[in-house]
């Protein structure tokens, strides 16, 4: 293999590269947030999450808040949208001059896109859609053991990178916990790193960027759920909904009925999400419905009946009729706008 | 890879003929295309097109590649197989298959995260391993120590489940009542791995079987009786024997044997007419038609009707070959045709013995007319134990 650009005892760091839509992070970024806290607190090595794109201060100050002792902005107009290189090019910049150890991406399209280019730019190694990560403290130079198998075909094999660095590796989404949000006064800081990207070398143009209409429930920050007991009416849920910004979505039996489309049911067989907050309203909380929820911060349930299994995977309960709890709960946020 | 040409030419190669006779050890070959099972196969009584099994077991002996969705459709009810006048053994054939589906990733949206979550948290539905004893909090169930009749193996559903939980509770009213000495494995009881057999993990479901093979001799198990008819078809059939080996029993064979034996003696009553759904898993899988029936039969004042379809002849819920974790558009559930005969039957309850059905058929229920309660046979057995039908589950104070 070629000789490292960067030399094992100058790297440092675990670095993630945080990938996000311009407004939110993805859920891969944030489990290898959590996975990088965990390797580094082992190791006694920092985290870092490096952040590109365009403008993006209000999402830096977001991805403070998930475990890393720095978040490290690379911006330039030319990285708006992700382009193979424009993005490789910034990036191998920030490699250059920040020499991380370590550096994780989610096993995503762009993700392994990326990491495939910049690890031949850098001259190191690169495992490929990892399943498991583990650091061996015992090597001086803290290796990075990554385990391949496969749910989807592939031989299991552990790969260590050993003079090369930064030690990179693209992780399948969905195989760690997501890293939750931590409480003031616990996040990071964050520093920018100057990058300079040729336009004559991006040999991409973006000409118009569409996204479609399917809503996508699970990277909703807020949602409200309704269920068989909103009778057919999700009229008040829409409307809270759209005070709070949150997106609808519902059970099984809500989306059986034809109340309201299939790509916002909740659960074993609809989606798993992650919200800030859901408020659930006339859902009973069979268990194919609250694995869908589990991962929510904050649960609120309205239920008529105090018996309903929901209570037990709720924060705060109502024991009440929704169609009565939910006017006022409206009129009070539309008086207070 | 086969190639599909716009004019319906397929192109066969010898490279995928030779991977899928690998994969599927040559076992369609016996199949001479009769059709039988595409015709008794539920699918075709909820679509308009039915599931080509036939097309299925052709495509697997010349080694044509599958489009995709029909492959993930088999429930592995096995009535197909029960019909077919060459023994084939096409659920297996069906997993082999899906085992290379895995290998080229073409594999539904979903299925990866329930088998992630299987190896992180040995459970399916991603839910902590130290939750997997909540269901017993107030009931103080112990351990199991080798001395015990039997260990009570949960599975996963009847752990995190909470309706499923009363059928867990349920069954240890009935076994306290019969003065049986048991115990389980607690927050350490593994995944019996059915899941991921059923998606066609085949590997996978065997790294399983042997971790739990070993598990049972070195805590020194003779007999595991579960609650779900799949762990059961797990441990009987697809685990190995390590040692003295293991008895495996579906707990209505548990019961059935108490009863027989005089242990198990229901002092109250269910004044009810109730027909028996019978799991796919138990009864053709396993061929146990009876031990459920004969626990019903013992409950003074429970009338016994058969479904249309009973034994060997059921109709699917719908939930077998992991398609719990796959959605089925409303219908084509097989759960809806399921609560009509009971209705037509003239039941009041529905009864079965699989965490699976019972959450299938629930849900359908409310689609016939009549009001149908769907129950599980330990809670039937458990609501009449005592005269005046006292309690459902057992409680810390019923102990
Ligand atoms: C294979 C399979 C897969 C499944 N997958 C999923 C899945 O992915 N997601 C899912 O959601 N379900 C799924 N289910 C269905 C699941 O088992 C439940 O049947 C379903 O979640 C129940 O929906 P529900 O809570 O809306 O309805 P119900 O269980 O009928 O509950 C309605 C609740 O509303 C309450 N209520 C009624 N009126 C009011 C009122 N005025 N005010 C307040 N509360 C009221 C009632 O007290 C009750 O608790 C699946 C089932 C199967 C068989
Ligand atoms: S029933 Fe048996 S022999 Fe007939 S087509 Fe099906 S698999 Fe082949
Ligand atoms: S096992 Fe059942 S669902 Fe599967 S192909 Fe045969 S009849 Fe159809």
């Amino acid at each position: 293999m070629a000789a490292s650009l960067i030399r094992p005892e100058e790297a440092q760091r675990i670095w993630v590269w945080l990938e996000h839509d311009g407004t939110s992070l993805e859920g891969v970024s944030l489990e290898l947030l959590a996975k990088g806290r965990e390797l580094a607190d082992r190791s006694g090595e920092g985290l870092v999450g490096l952040l590109m794109g365009h403008e993006l201060d209000s999402l830096a100050d977001e991805a403070l808040g998930y475990g890393a002792d720095e978040i490290v902005v690379a911006e330039d107009p030319l990285l708006e949208v992700y382009t193979t290189d424009a993005w490789c090019d910034a990036a191998a910049q920030v490699v250059l001059e920040k020499k991380p150890n370590i550096l994780l991406f989610g096993a995503t399209p762009d993700g392994r896109d990326l990491a495939g280019r910049l690890a031949v730019r850098l001259r190191t190694g690169l495992t490929a859609d990892c399943t498991d990560l583990e650091i061996k403290t015992d090597e001086p130079a803290l290796m990075l053991a990554a385990e391949v198998t496969g749910f989807g075909g592939g031989v299991a094999a552990i790969i260590a990178c050993k003079e090369n660095r930064p030690q990179m590796a693209t992780v399948r989404p969905g195989v760690f916990r997501p890293a939750l949000r931590r409480s003031h006064g616990e996040e990071g800081v964050q520093s920018r790193c100057p990058v300079r990207i040729d336009p004559g070398r991006v040999r991409t143009r973006v000409l118009e960027r569409r996204i479609g209409e399917a809503v996508d429930i699970t990277k909703a920050e807020a949602l409200v759920v309704g269920g068989r007991g909103v009778k057919g009416d999700f009229g008040l849920l829409e409307t809270l909904a759209g005070l709070l910004g949150a997106e609808l979505g519902a059970s099984r039996v809500a989306v059986d009925e034809g109340w309201i489309e299939k790509d916002r049911m909740i659960g074993q067989t609809g989606s798993v999400t992650r919200p800030k907050v859901a408020i659930v309203c006339g859902v009973s909380g069979a268990m194919q419905f609250t694995v869908g929820i589990m991962e929510a911060d904050t649960v609120v349930a309205i239920n008529s009946d105090p018996e309903a299994p929901i209570f037990e995977s709720a924060d705060y309960c109502v024991v009440d009729d929704l169609f009565s709890i939910l006017p006022p709960l409206i009129r009070e946020l539309e008086n207070s706008r | 890879m086969s190639a599909q040409y716009d004019d319906g030419t397929i192109l066969l190669d010898d490279a995928t003929l030779e991977r899928f006779h690998r994969a599927t050890g040559g076992e369609a070959w016996p199949c001479y295309q009769c059709g039988t099972c595409t015709a008794t196969c539920p699918w075709g009584r909820v679509r308009q097109e039915p599931l080509l099994v036939r097309t299925l077991m052709r495509n697997a002996q010349l080694g044509i590649d599958e489009d995709g969705e029909s492959l993930w459709l088999c429930t592995s009810c096995g009535i197909c197989e029960d019909r077919c006048p060459r023994g084939v053994p096409i659920v297996r054939i069906l997993r082999a298959l899906r085992s290379l589906a895995w290998k080229d990733r073409r594999i539904p949206e979903g299925l990866p995260s329930v088998l992630w979550a299987v190896h992180r948290d040995g459970n399916p539905y991603s839910l902590p391993p130290c939750e997997r004893t909540r269901w017993a909090d107030d009931l103080e169930v112990k351990e199991f120590e080798p001395t015990d009749e039997m260990l009570l193996y949960l599975g996963c559903t009847a752990s995190y489940d909470r309706r499923i939980q009363k059928v867990a509770r349920s069954v240890v009213g009935g076994l306290r009542a019969a003065g049986v000495q048991f115990g389980t494995l607690g927050a350490s009881e593994p995944c019996c791995g059915e899941t991921a057999l059923a998606m066609g993990q085949t590997a996978f479901a065997a790294e399983i079987a042997e971790a739990n093979a070993k598990l049972f001799a070195a805590r020194g198990v003779k007999t595991v009786v579960t609650i779900s008819p799949h762990c059961f078809d797990m441990f009987q059939n697809h685990t190995p024997r390590l040692d003295e080996g293991f008895e495996a029993l579906h707990y209505t064979q548990f019961l059935a044997r108490l009863v027989s034996a005089g242990r198990l003696v229901c002092r109250g009553s269910f004044p009810r007419r109730v027909a028996f759904h019978d799991p796919c898993y138990l009864g053709r899988r396993n061929g146990e038609y009876d031990a459920p029936r004969t626990v019903l039969e013992s409950i003074p004042g429970a009338e016994i009707v058969e479904l249309e379809e009973s034994r060997a002849g059921a109709l699917c819920c719908g939930a077998g070959g992991g398609r719990m974790f796959l959605e089925t558009p409303v219908g084509e559930r097989f759960s809806d045709l399921r609560v009509r005969q009971a209705a037509n039957a003239g039941a009041e309850v529905l009864a079965t013995a699989c965490p699976f059905c019972i959450t299938c058929l629930e849900e359908s229920a409310p689609q016939v007319d009549q009001p149908l309660k769907v129950m599980d046979v330990a809670e039937i057995a458990a609501r009449a134990l005592e005269p005046e039908g006292a309690d459902v589950e057992a409680t810390a104070s019923g102990r």
